[in-house]
C-alpha cells in the first residue's frame, strides 16, 4: 500500500503543479480576449467534457481512431510475428526481406499516406494501413532480435534433445523472445495511434477521427474543444501503453527486467 | 613372466566384451574455423559404470572433446563412438529456461523426447527429490541461488537416466562451499546411478574426489600426458579430502599438469632465446 502511494503521488503531484501554472498562465498572464490561445483548463472541461453534445462528438472520434488504431496494431502484430519467425528461420530470408523492412521503416510515412488514398480510397482500409506501416518495423525488429539472442547452450541443450526446427521456436525461441516482442509491442502500439491521428489528418474525407477534429478545431478557433481532444488523445495513448506494460508484466514476470531485487547490490570487491 | 596389472586385466576385460564400453575416443583432433588446434590425438576409453575426470589447463580442448562426444561438435579428425544414446549432458552455466519451474525444467528431456505425460512427470518428481529439491518444485530458477540452479540441471540430466553423463566443468561458476556440497551430491549420485561419466575440471581435487581416473592433458593444443588412477573406494566420505592418500594423488595430477607444461616453457625460452 505504501509503495503504491509512493509510485502514484510524485506524477500526481506533478500533474497538480502542471493545471496550477496552466490556470495562472490563462487567467493571469492572458488577456481575456486573447484567451482563445490557451484556454483556462476549467473552461475546458465545461465546454469539452461537460457538454454532452460536444462530449459525444470528441468521444465518437476517439472511437473511430482507436478502432484504427487497434486494427492496424493487431495487423502488424500478425504479419510482423510472422514475418521475423520467417526470417529467423534461415538467414538468407533474413538477408532477403530485412533490407525491405528497414526502407520501410525510412520512408517518411507522409509521402505515403496520398498514395495509399488513391489506391484505396480515403476510409478505414487507408488508415488502417498507414498504423500498419507505422507499427510493423519495431515489432519485426525485436521478435527478430529476440528469437536470434537465444543463449548458445540453450540451443546445444535442444540439440541434444534431438529437438526439431518447431519444437525449437515454440519451447525455447518464442518464449525467451517474449521480453524483446513486448518491447516491440509497447513501442508499436504507441506508434499506432500516431499512425491513426496522422491518417486522420490526411485523409480529411469520410468519417471524423479524433485527428481530423484535431484539425477542425483551431481553424474554427475552438481551442477548449482542441484542447479536449488533446487530452483524449494523449489518455488513450496512456491506455494503450499502460495496457502493454501490464500485459508485458504479466506474461514476463520470470524475466530478469521484472524482478525487484530484495536489497541493494553489494559493491563487486565484498 | 610378471603378472598383468589392473588396466592391462581390464583391457583384457574388454577385448572378452565382458565389459561393456560406453564412449570410445579414437585419435580425436579439433580444430576451430579459426584454424586453431584445440585438440590432437586424443583417445581415451570410458568403461559402463566408471568416472573419468580430465583437467587440464585453460583453453586445451576439454570442453571441445565433451562437446564432440555428445554429438554437438564435429571432430575434425578421428572419432567418439557412444555405445548408448541415453547421454546426459551437463553444462557449465545451469542452463535453464527461466520461464519455466524446477518442475517444468527437470521435466524438459523427458518432453523433448516424447516420453508419455505421467511418466515424465513420476521421473522428474523423482529427480528433484534426489538432488533435495522438492520443496522449491514449483519455484522459478530466477528465485534460486546458484548451487540450487546447477542442482535443477543436474536433476534434469538424471530425468532422462541417462547410461553416459558428460559433465563439462559444471561447478565452475559457484562458491567454494557450495562446490564441495555440490561434489558430494554427484558422487552420491553417482553411486546410486551407476551412470559412465567424463567430467572436465579446472579443479584437481575435484576431479581426485570424484573420478575413479584422472586424465591430464596438455596445453593448447591438447594432448593426453598422463593418467592417474584413483584407487580410493567408492562411496567416498567428504573427509577423505583430508587423508594423506587424497593429498598424495593429487599431488600427483598437479605434477603431471606442470611437468606437461615444462617442454613448453623451454620451447618459448628458446624462441625467445634464438628471437633475441
Amino acid at each position: 500500500m505504501k509503495s503504491r502511494l509512493a509510485a502514484i503521488l510524485p506524477p500526481l503531484a506533478v500533474l497538480t503543479a502542471a493545471i496550477g501554472i496552466w490556470y495562472l498562465a490563462s487567467n493571469v498572464l492572458i488577456s481575456e480576449d486573447r484567451r482563445f490561445l490557451l484556454p483556462s483548463p476549467d473552461a475546458v472541461v465545461q465546454i469539452a467534457f461537460l457538454d454532452p453534445a460536444n462530449l459525444s462528438e470528441l468521444l465518437a472520434g476517439l472511437a473511430l481512431s482507436a478502432q484504427v488504431a487497434m486494427v492496424g496494431l493487431g495487423l502488424a502484430i500478425v504479419i510482423g510475428l510472422a514475418l521475423a519467425i520467417l526470417m529467423s528461420q534461415a538467414r538468407w530470408l533474413e538477408r532477403s526481406l530485412f533490407p525491405y523492412a528497414v526502407v520501410l521503416q525510412t520512408i517518411p510515412i507522409l509521402a505515403l499516406v496520398p498514395l495509399f488514398g488513391y489506391w484505396f480510397g480515403f476510409g478505414f482500409e487507408s488508415r488502417v494501413l498507414t498504423c500498419v506501416l507505422i507499427a510493423l518495423f519495431p515489432i519485426v525488429a525485436n521478435t527478430l532480435f529476440g528469437l536470434r539472442s537465444v543463449d548458445r547452450s540453450l540451443h546445444d541443450l535442444f540439440t541434444l534433445h534431438s529437438a526439431g526446427r518447431l519444437t525449437r521456436l515454440f519451447k525455447l525461441q518464442l518464449p525467451a523472445a517474449l521480453p524483446a516482442i513486448f518491447t516491440g509491442l509497447r513501442i508499436s502500439a504507441g506508434a499506432s495511434v500516431i499512425g491513426a491521428i496522422v491518417g486522420d489528418f490526411f485523409f480529411q474525407q469520410g468519417p471524423s477521427g479524433i485527428g481530423q477534429l484535431i484539425y477542425v478545431y483551431p481553424r474554427r478557433l475552438e481551442s477548449e474543444m482542441l484542447f479536449g481532444a488533446v487530452i483524449l488523445a494523449s489518455l488513450f495513448g496512456l491506455a494503450v501503453f499502460w495496457l502493454f506494460g501490464v500485459l508485458s508484466r504479466r506474461v514476463t514476470a520470470w524475466h530478469e527486467s521484472q524482478q525487484r531485487p530484495e536489497s541493494p547490490p553489494l559493491p563487486a570487491n565484498v | 613372466m610378471t603378472s598383468p596389472t589392473n588396466s592391462q586385466i581390464k583391457e583384457m576385460a574388454i577385448l572378452a566384451g565382458t565389459e561393456r564400453i560406453a564412449l570410445r575416443i579414437t585419435d580425436l583432433c579439433v580444430q576451430y574455423a579459426t584454424g586453431t588446434l584445440a585438440l590432437s590425438n586424443v583417445s581415451l576409453t570410458l568403461r559402463q559404470g566408471e568416472f573419468v575426470a580430465v583437467v587440464g589447463p585453460s583453453g586445451c580442448g576439454k570442453s571441445s572433446m565433451l562437446r564432440v562426444a555428445a554429438g554437438l561438435l564435429a571432430a575434425s579428425q578421428g572419432s567418439a563412438t557412444r555405445s548408448t544414446e541415453h547421454v546426459g549432458f551437463v553444462f557449465q552455466d545451469p542452463t535453464l529456461l527461466p520461464w519455466r519451474t524446477v518442475r517444468g525444467n527437470v521435466e524438459l528431456s523427458g518432453e523433448l523426447r516424447g516420453t508419455r505425460r505421467a511418466e515424465r512427470k513420476a521421473k522428474a518428481a523423482e529427480a528433484i527429490g534426489k538432488v533435495g529439491l522438492s520443496d522449491v518444485a514449483g519455484q522459478r530458477p530466477g528465485t534460486l541461488s546458484g548451487g540450487m540452479r546447477m542442482r535443477v540441471s543436474l536433476a534434469r540430466t538424471l530425468a532422462s537416466q541417462p547410461e553416459l553423463m558428460l559433465l563439462d566443468e559444471p561447478f565452475a561458476a559457484v562458491d567454494e562451499i557450495t562446490r564441495g556440497r555440490l561434489c558430494d551430491d554427484l558422487q552420491r549420485l553417482f553411486v546410486a546411478d551407476k551412470f559412465a561419466a567424463l567430467f572436465v575440471t579446472h579443479s584437481i581435487a575435484e576431479a581426485v574426489f570424484l573420478a575413479s581416473r584422472v586424465l591430464v592433458l596438455s596445453d593448447r593444443p591438447g594432448r593426453l600426458i598422463g593418467e592417474v588412477p584413483v584407487p580410493l573406494p567408492y562411496p567416498r566420505s567428504p573427509q577423505v579430502r583430508f587423508t594423506s592418500e587424497f593429498t598424495e594423488l593429487t599431488a600427483q595430477v598437479s605434477t603431471l599438469l606442470t611437468d606437461g607444461e615444462k617442454p613448453l616453457r623451454a620451447k618459448k625460452k628458446k624462441a625467445r632465446e634464438t628471437a633475441a
